[in-house]
């Protein structure tokens, strides 16, 4: 993982291809390569799809090992949603190929000269940029299945969707899994629709007769990383939870606590909960003969995904997380798990980020397009979407122009994206996140990855309300470096209470660098890259302006527990003072 | 919402299932089921010494409990009242799951919900009241409670029964509706609505 593939889409005489060593962005990996990429080479001010934008792929710094976990991929640009900078990231296979083959970022720049759209093809031998017309719109699953037919079984692929030619805000960029399904996404800020400005529809990557990425200190790598596994398996969300109910496993206790957004973040509760909550869910992918249980890239151990089978029992979509089931399900007034799993279905055929569509049919149900708790409506609004009708077009682009172009007062975004599923007003931290996130609101942003473990958030009292700033901050920090090594941020769990497991995870990446790395390394990180990314938002004009809820979060008490956001603007200003 | 014992229209339910069955009626325990108890106590000694369970497991597996749907930090304080709505779930994924943990270390990223009222001077007298047990919670304690019959609202169990595949069907063996056999047929077409209903499982 020592080059960098650049492709100039815009090239006089057609795309051109060219390597270069790592140069400055030496040592950098996922979102600390995609930020650092991102913030040095393009104009803040320049059109999100235009000629100046950049789109990077960046595996994380462990891809490409045997080091557990290590399966995600960043994918970076100034965001057509938000206007900022952007990075996304994804499981999937992509992650481990693409560092297999040796490197640390794809670069896709420059602007078309037509509507040409091609395929790039990755292997051992080089690189070969295909005109492919006949991918054209073609959903994600059509494509792959395509794909499978003329590069064989063993291929990953990074893709977009109709939803991405069409340069949608709310497009994604597609990476498949270990059965090339193309179930997971790089969701946010519409990544997708700045691949399709550089009309690359795939990138195809064959690591035949590759290596997996060799450890600098082989045997102290193949150690730690056992004991690393092991406390995976051993705790109990890691090793039970999320195998057993997947991401959705938190649905009953966030509707519990009155915090599940639900008719478009009116209340707190949904009654319908219990016909959405991952227990349910499960039950349903059993009886169906579903897989539970089943890991999205080659390495995992924690094993959060499966299969959702339709009626007949045939394959629908992967196992629906929960961001997914609140966006599509609570969140519209939507209690039918068969009908939450086929927005699912469309939104990865599509190409289409699931939070922001949901929010978005949330806010075009409170417009009064559709009716809450009509999932046939839901289910027609998609697809007007993935046929790119005039109203599919305005709903492609996010809950922002969905609720400017219909009136709508009630829009939860910030920074022109939607919120996730925890209602701000419930549990207030999330929603300082939410608030000053560089990359708009984000709920992967400020994950529970510091406290105790790194001591960078541990003088707090957890028991006084004082703090939220600094822990916000903390958190946001010490995922932007989780998030460049390209660790899956479900670790956390297991890293938080666990020290073995801590000290594992640490050992893992010193003996793979060679480097002996402390709790400063890992905070310094961070800040260096949140600090590209503020800095590239300033220079797009982004002021403090930009790091609000939406005022409704302060004047509409949230039901059951009639709370408000009552974090003072002052202090959101501070979480970015260090 | 649950079902309160001491209202009328109150029916038996004695099924007899197949052991590999009894998975299938644990999502119904997180819609809440009333527990007869003595109230008044904090959430530890109610658990414990009413509810039987250990101690061990209440403090190492329950690391998330709702009480009236507010986050509860200090069990001992806590105190459980005629009425209250007590939720148990395992440890949590996601920054929301780690933030609503007892004693969290981000617990003041959401002190508006955080369960602050402890009653003192409660009387500790007989009552009622909702448990819902959530996720590996109603996996490891669920069969107990479903063994030894729980009370629940009708419509929860027409639902239930509604929804439920064919292969549930299969491993229902038997069915007594207020001590009298029944067909289990028969089952899926009473309507429960408006009752109040005891469930209890066998297994055969």
């Amino acid at each position: 993982m020592d080059k960098i593939l650049r492709i100039n889409m815009g090239n006089d005489g057609g795309p051109q291809a060219s390597e270069e060593p790592l140069g400055d962005y030496t040592g950098l990996g996922g979102r600390g390569m995609t930020s650092a990429i991102i913030a040095t080479e393009v104009p803040p001010l320049c059109h999100p799809l235009g000629r100046d934008n950049k789109l990077v792929i960046a595996p994380g710094t462990l891809s490409g090992s045997h080091a557990a976990q290590s399966g995600r991929v960043s994918v970076g640009c100034k965001s057509p949603l938000t206007g900022g900078i952007k990075e996304a990231n994804s499981g999937g296979q992509g992650a481990q190929v693409l560092a297999r083959l040796g490197y640390a970022a794809i670069v896709l720049e420059g602007k078309p000269k037509d509507d040409t759209l091609y395929k790039v093809f990755i292997n051992k031998d080089g690189v070969e940029i295909i005109p492919d017309n006949s991918l054209k719109m073609r959903g994600n699953y059509d494509l792959i299945d395509k794909i499978k037919a003329e590069y064989g079984e063993k291929v990953a692929c990074i893709s977009i969707g109709p939803a991405g030619e069409m340069k949608m805000a709310a497009a994604t960029v597609a990476f498949t899994d270990m059965e090339q399904r193309p179930t997971r996404h790089a969701g946010r800020g519409g990544v997708g629709a700045v691949m399709g400005s550089k009309g690359v529809k795939v990138i195809v990557m064959d690591d035949s007769e590759m290596p997996t990425r060799s450890p600098k200190d082989p045997e102290k790598f193949k150690g730690a990383n056992k004991v690393f596994a092991q406390g995976l398996k051993k705790h109990p969300i890691t090793g039970e939870g999320l195998p057993s109910f997947g991401t959705n496993i938190l649905t009953n206790l966030i509707n519990e606590a009155g915090g599940l957004p639900t008719h478009n973040f009116k209340t707190g509760r949904f009654d319908g909960a219990f016909n959405l909550s991952g227990e349910t869910q499960s039950e349903i992918m059993k009886s169906r003969g579903g897989t539970v249980a089943k890991g999205c890239h080659k390495g995992c151990v924690i094993r959060c995904s499966g299969t959702y089978n339709d009626k007949d029992g045939n394959y629908l979509t992967k196992r629906t997380e929960y961001e997914t089931v609140w966006a599509h399900g609570a969140n519209c007034g939507i209690d039918d798990m068969d009908a939450v799993a086929m927005l699912d279905r469309l939104d990865d055929d599509y190409g289409l980020d699931t939070i922001e569509m949901g929010a978005t049919i949330g806010v075009a149900m409170e417009a009064g397009l559709a009716k809450f708790g009509d999932a046939e409506a839901a289910i027609n609004l998609l697809k007007e979407v993935g046929k790119g009708t005039p109203l599919g077009r305005i709903i492609g682009s996010g809950a922002a122009v969905t609720g400017k172009v219909f009136g709508v007062e009630k829009v939860p975004v910030v920074k022109g994206q939607a919120l996730p599923a925890y209602d701000p007003r419930s549990i207030q931290g999330i929603g300082v996140t939410y608030a000053t996130s560089t990359m708009g609101a984000d709920h992967t942003a400020g994950y529970a990855v510091t406290a105790n473990v790194l001591s960078v958030g541990g003088t707090v009292d957890p028991l006084k309300p004082e703090g939220q700033v600094e822990l916000s901050r903390n958190l946001q920090i010490a995922t932007a470096a989780i998030d460049a090594v390209g660790y899956c941020l479900f670790i956390a769990f297991a890293i938080l209470d666990q020290e073995d497991t801590f000290n594992a995870m640490v050992d893992v990446l010193g003996a793979f660098t060679g480097q002996d790395l402390t709790a400063d390394d890992v905070v310094a990180l961070g800040k260096k890259i949140l600090d590209y990314e503020r800095d590239f938002n300033t220079r797009a004009g982004f002021t403090s302006k930009q790091d609000r809820l939406p005022d409704f979060f302060k004047t509409e008490p949230l039901p059951p527990h009639n709370v408000t956001f009552e974090v003072k603007d002052e202090d959101l200003d501070q979480v970015f003072n260090w | 919402m649950s079902s309160d014992p001491n209202k009328n229209h109150k029916t038996t339910l004695c099924l007899t299932v197949e052991k590999d069955r009894v998975p299938a009626f644990l999502p119904l325990l997180s819609q809440g089921f009333t527990v007869k108890t003595k109230v008044g106590l904090s959430i530890r000694e109610l658990l414990c010494s009413q509810l039987g369970l250990s101690t061990d497991y209440f403090e190492h597996r329950l690391q998330t409990i709702l009480l009236d749907g507010k986050a509860v930090d200090d069990v001992r304080a806590a105190v459980v009242c005629h009425g209250s709505t007590l939720a148990l779930s395992a440890a949590m994924p996601g920054l929301a799951g780690a933030i609503l943990r007892r004693g969290s270390v981000y617990a003041s990223m959401r002190h508006q919900i955080t369960h602050k009222k402890n009653a003192k001077n409660e009387i500790v007298k007989e009552g009622t009241i909702v448990l819902k047990l959530f996720n590996l919670v109603a996996e490891d304690i669920g069969p107990m409670f479903l063994m030894q019959g729980i009370w629940i609202r009708g419509e929860n169990l027409q639902d239930f029964f509604r929804r439920a595949p064919d292969y549930f069907w299969a491993g229902c063996r038997a069915m007594e509706i207020d001590d009298t056999y029944r067909e289990v047929d028969k089952l899926v077409h009473i309507d429960w609505r408006d009752q109040q209903v005891f469930l209890k499982l066998e297994v055969k």
